[in-house]
């Protein structure tokens, strides 16, 4: 078989046998525009060159079910974000936002019940409205997602605080960076690397050229496609090779706030952002694209969240 | 309590629990602390003290193979730009708990580095060195984490009643064993408390010039000065000390490297006659010469003769005092029975054994010349009359093993028969002895020495004779030797030793730690440390024996007319050689070293006046009456013995 797939042109896979299937994407597509090129070029950025001065943000999020009120359930949720400063290879925290709450559907509680959850000494954030008609996983989901609300103002909380005492440096965001409102001068050395690829920007032989990109290349910078969001200049960064795995194998891709500055420094970027390949942050399921300094922010918050 | 911010934090896991006697904890990788550093652990309720053994560092790597991925397989390669997250993770011995009951594991909180306070409460030292009164004794300092704390010994545990004796083990020329010694003795001599009593030493010089310059004054640095000072220990050499020294076989010149002529005079000559000797003829007569008969000759002469007014079987009286009135005692009954006719024995005696022994025994003379006289002049050890705070070295580093055994053997039971009787002049001594190896072998025979050094390891204690003694290897000692040294020291150590049996207790660290020990520093086991203690203790304040020769380079061996005249001058100034070597000039040379041992013994202001009256007036020679019969030959006698 593998001899037959090369044959035909292809490219190998790792083989992995699966047994259920992935569901679909949210929102599997979105537009793309050209900026650096007038179509998507492959740029060799080799060699990684280490930045020394450098912060990384990372968040995380908990939550458990604690019970219910008639049909409605007590979500407790747990957000908390970092930023870790790196000086002479050394990890230093510098900005931390930790949050423990309840999540609750506040409108359908009664005051006395209401007034029974505040005497619990956290914090309650409204689920808000939903339909009329009850469905216990969709409940727990929403009040899921107003744990991950409250875990990206963390985020952007320690980003703003640590942006605000040093606008100069550079600071690597673990994800998308294109909800962090900050004013230009404070955001031209923010960046995110971004490891999920649900959404896809590109198409035909931009696309191809984007999922085949060998490693130590990038794509040509692109503007994202906004919706609600602000528009963000992005591409496609390679850091380990993709044969013999699967497409999306050691791809992240690399988002800044637009402008000049965005398109000049993309090697330069890139190729900091190819340096931090080592350490290895195997045997986590993510090495490939999870950078070993935002695994370290996690594993701060982890421990912290122990503590909490 | 706590002296500065925490240096660590207890922790424990089910694989890792924190116990009563021993826990874990972590620190940060740039810590001062490391392998037998001190500790405090603060919890609200409990200090706990303990002693860091083991220590291992790792990072979040959770394979090898990673870094190499990491690196692309290139060692050489971009380093990562971020530092792993490491762990410095150490274990700790409990040494003290406070309170003491109930016995409980140790809390998971804050770690301090010790404070000076905190090494005298962890090691117990509080419990004797604040007591009234006090009986610590110094023995060297405690250093990690920037601290310098002093650390002592009690009194009652190194020289008894309650335990004794020190054993000192380490690599030759590393380990430092006979500097340590040094320093502890002076330690002693300064810090003995007044209502233990009087203590001396006697140590016996086994090889080169180990302790050949013990009052001579060493040039010590800065930083060894306030190392004294910091524990507490003046830096002097030995005020009292005296040398001891059989002769070389030509009987005038002392078998010492202490021979410069600026220190000749101090050496006071080691010689022993019939008396001395035959009491420990088990040492020198070997097992398979000592049947039962032969014993039990000895035994009679031992019991009835020496010493004694003999009247033979022929009528003829005896004062067998040296070993040449035993000579003339072994003729007389040869003739006794040659001229009788009486048979084969004497006494019950039989003379086969009578020839044997008589053999055996003037053979001592000639075996251990230098040290055993046939003529029964004596120099011996001032027994009876010892002083406080004094060390009496006696050199036998140029003597072959039998006469080492003998000397060791009979001045170590001697020390012992007086304080049983109380009457050696101090209440307590010191042996020490270095290469007990030699002495005490965990293989090999049963012999004298070894059986009398474990009777002073079991019993010593209890008379005031303790036992300092030194090795290479601990393992190669009689197990019961080693094993009732109350306190034990460690030096530098051989990695092949640490791999025996009796070192399975200690941690690989610390084994390690022992096999890289810098000189001066040691490790200290004594009966109030619940763990093994690292300590530093600073060069002696006396010259070593390398040192020593530089400065006082031996003197050539002398011929027999100039040996007197040195040594007489040595004692006495104003002796004038021209004088001397005409008071000796045609006298017999056994006359004349009898002479000199007794000046020396005595040692008056005027050596070569009391030396000329000991030698006595010159007997002139008579021309004998050829006429007068002479001596009528012995029949035949078979002397299988007879060399």
């Amino acid at each position: 078989m593998r001899e037959a797939l090369l044959e035909a042109g292809g490219a190998l896979a790792a083989g992995t046998s699966r047994s259920r299937l992935h569901l679909p994407p949210a929102n599997p597509f979105a537009t793309a525009r050209q900026v650096e090129a007038s179509s998507t070029r492959i740029i060799p950025v080799e060699p990684a060159e280490p930045l020394d001065s450098a912060a990384f943000l990372d968040g995380i999020q908990r939550y458990s079910i604690e019970g219910w009120i008639g049909l409605v359930p007590v979500v407790r949720g747990y957000a908390a974000a970092a930023v870790l400063q790196r000086k002479a290879a050394e990890l230093k925290p510098r900005a931390v936002e930790r949050e423990e709450f309840l999540a609750v559907e506040l409108d359908r509680l009664e005051p006395k019940a209401r007034d029974a959850l505040e005497s619990a000494g956290l914090a309650l954030h409204d689920v808000g409205p939903s339909d009329e008609r009850r469905h216990p996983i969709l409940d727990i989901h929403r009040a899921a997602q107003v744990v991950e609300r409250r875990r990206e103002l963390a985020e952007r909380a320690v980003c703003s605080s640590f942006l605000r005492e040093q606008p100069d440096s550079w600071l690597i965001v673990d994800g998308s960076i294109a909800d962090y409102a900050e004013s230009p001068d404070r955001a031209h050395r923010l960046v995110g690397l971004v490891k999920s690829h649900e959404t896809q920007f590109l198409e035909g032989p931009d696309l191809q050229a984007a999922l085949t990109l060998p490693a130590g290349h990038r794509t040509t910078v692109f503007a994202r496609g906004a919706g609600k969001r602000a528009t963000v200049f992005t591409w496609y960064l390679r850091l380990w090779p993709w044969e013999e795995h699967d497409l999306l194998h050691g791809l992240v891709r690399v988002e800044r706030k637009p402008g000049d500055a965005a398109v000049e420094e993309a090697t330069q970027v890139s190729r900091w952002i190819l340096a931090e390949r080592a350490p290895l942050t195997a045997p986590d399921g993510r090495w490939d694209r999870l950078v070993y300094p935002i695994q370290q922010v996690e594993t701060y918050l982890r421990a912290q969240e122990v503590e909490a | 309590m706590s002296a500065g911010p925490p240096v660590g934090r207890v922790v424990a896991t089910e694989a890792l629990p924190a116990g009563p006697h021993q826990f874990h904890f972590w620190t940060a990788t740039d810590t001062t602390l490391g392998i037998g550093a001190i500790i405090r652990v603060d919890a609200a309720d409990r200090s706990v003290y303990g002693v860091v053994v083991d220590g291992s560092a790792y990072s979040d790597l959770a394979s090898p193979l990673h870094d190499v991925i990491a690196a692309e397989g290139d060692p050489a390669g971009a380093g990562a730009p971020t530092r792993r997250t490491e762990i410095r993770l150490w274990t700790a011995a409990v040494l003290r708990q406070e309170p003491e009951e109930p016995v409980q594991p140790v809390p998971l909180a804050d770690v301090f580095a010790a404070t000076e306070a905190d090494v005298e409460m962890a090691l117990r030292i509080d419990g004797y060195a604040r007591s009234e009164p006090p009986t610590a004794l110094p023995v060297g300092a405690y250093r990690a984490a920037g601290l310098r704390a002093p650390v002592s010994l009690d009194a009652d545990f190194l020289l008894g009643p309650e335990s004794a004796h020190l054993n000192i083990s380490g690599v030759s020329g590393l380990a430092t064993k006979t500097s340590a010694v040094q320093f502890l003795l002076g330690s002693i001599f300064q810090h003995f408390p007044e209502h233990k009593g009087t203590v001396a030493a006697v140590c016996f010089n086994v090889k080169g010039p180990d302790l050949c310059f013990l009052d001579q004054p060493a040039d010590l640095s800065h930083e060894d000065l306030e190392l004294h000072r910091a524990i507490g220990v003046e830096a002097k050499p030995f005020e009292r000390v005296s040398y001891y020294a059989p002769f070389k076989p030509d009987g005038v010149n002392l078998n010492t490297l202490r021979s410069h002529p600026d220190l000749l005079g101090s050496v006071r000559p080691l010689v022993w006659g019939l008396r001395e000797v035959l009491a420990f003829h088990e040492v020198l007569l070997n097992r398979d010469d000592i049947d039962a008969k032969a014993d039990a000759l000895l035994d009679f002469l031992t019991d009835r003769v020496v010493e004694k007014e003999f009247r033979d079987d022929w009528g003829n009286t005896h004062e067998v005092k040296s070993f040449a009135d035993l000579d003339q005692l072994f003729r007389s009954i040869f003739n006794g029975l040659e001229q009788t006719g009486r048979g084969d024995s004497w006494r019950t005696h039989h003379v086969a054994t009578i020839r044997k022994v008589r053999n055996r025994l003037l053979n001592i003379s000639t075996r251990c010349k230098g040290l055993v006289t046939d003529d029964g002049t004596v120099s011996d050890l001032p027994f009876g009359e010892f002083e406080d705070r004094a060390i009496y070295v006696i050199d036998i580093a140029g003597m072959d093993q039998l006469g080492q055994d003998l000397v060791f053997t009979r001045v170590v039971s001697t020390l012992r028969e007086r304080l049983e009787r109380q009457d050696l002049g101090v209440d307590h001594v010191i042996v020490f002895v270095d290469e007990l190896n030699k002495y005490a072998p965990a293989d090999g025979p049963d012999t004298y020495v070894r059986k009398m050094l474990l009777d002073i390891s079991e019993r010593g204690r209890y008379l005031g004779l303790v036992l300092f003694s030194a090795q290479q290897f601990r393992s190669q000692v009689h197990r019961r030797v080693v094993g009732n040294a109350g306190t034990t020291v460690y030096g530098r150590m051989d990695m092949d030793e640490l791999a025996t049996p009796g070192y399975q207790v200690l941690s690989p660290a610390t084994k390690i730690k022992l096999a890289t020990l810098p000189k001066g520093e040691l490790m200290v086991r004594h009966p109030h440390f619940t763990q093994p203690v690292f300590v530093r203790f600073p060069r002696p304040a006396m010259l070593n024996g390398p040192e020593g020769l530089k400065r006082f380079p031996p003197s050539a061996d002398v011929p027999f007319e100039e040996a007197i005249v040195r040594q007489l001058a040595a004692m006495d100034r104003r002796a004038s050689p021209s004088r001397i070597k005409d008071v000796i000039a045609g006298r017999r040379e056994e006359d004349v070293r009898r002479a000199l041992l007794v000046t020396r013994r005595v040692r008056p202001d005027d050596a070569v006046a009391y030396f000329t009256a000991a030698l006595g007036p010159v007997v002139r020679s008579q021309e004998i009456d050829s006429t007068r019969p002479a001596t009528t030959p012995l029949r035949s006698v078979e002397d299988p013995y007879e060399s």
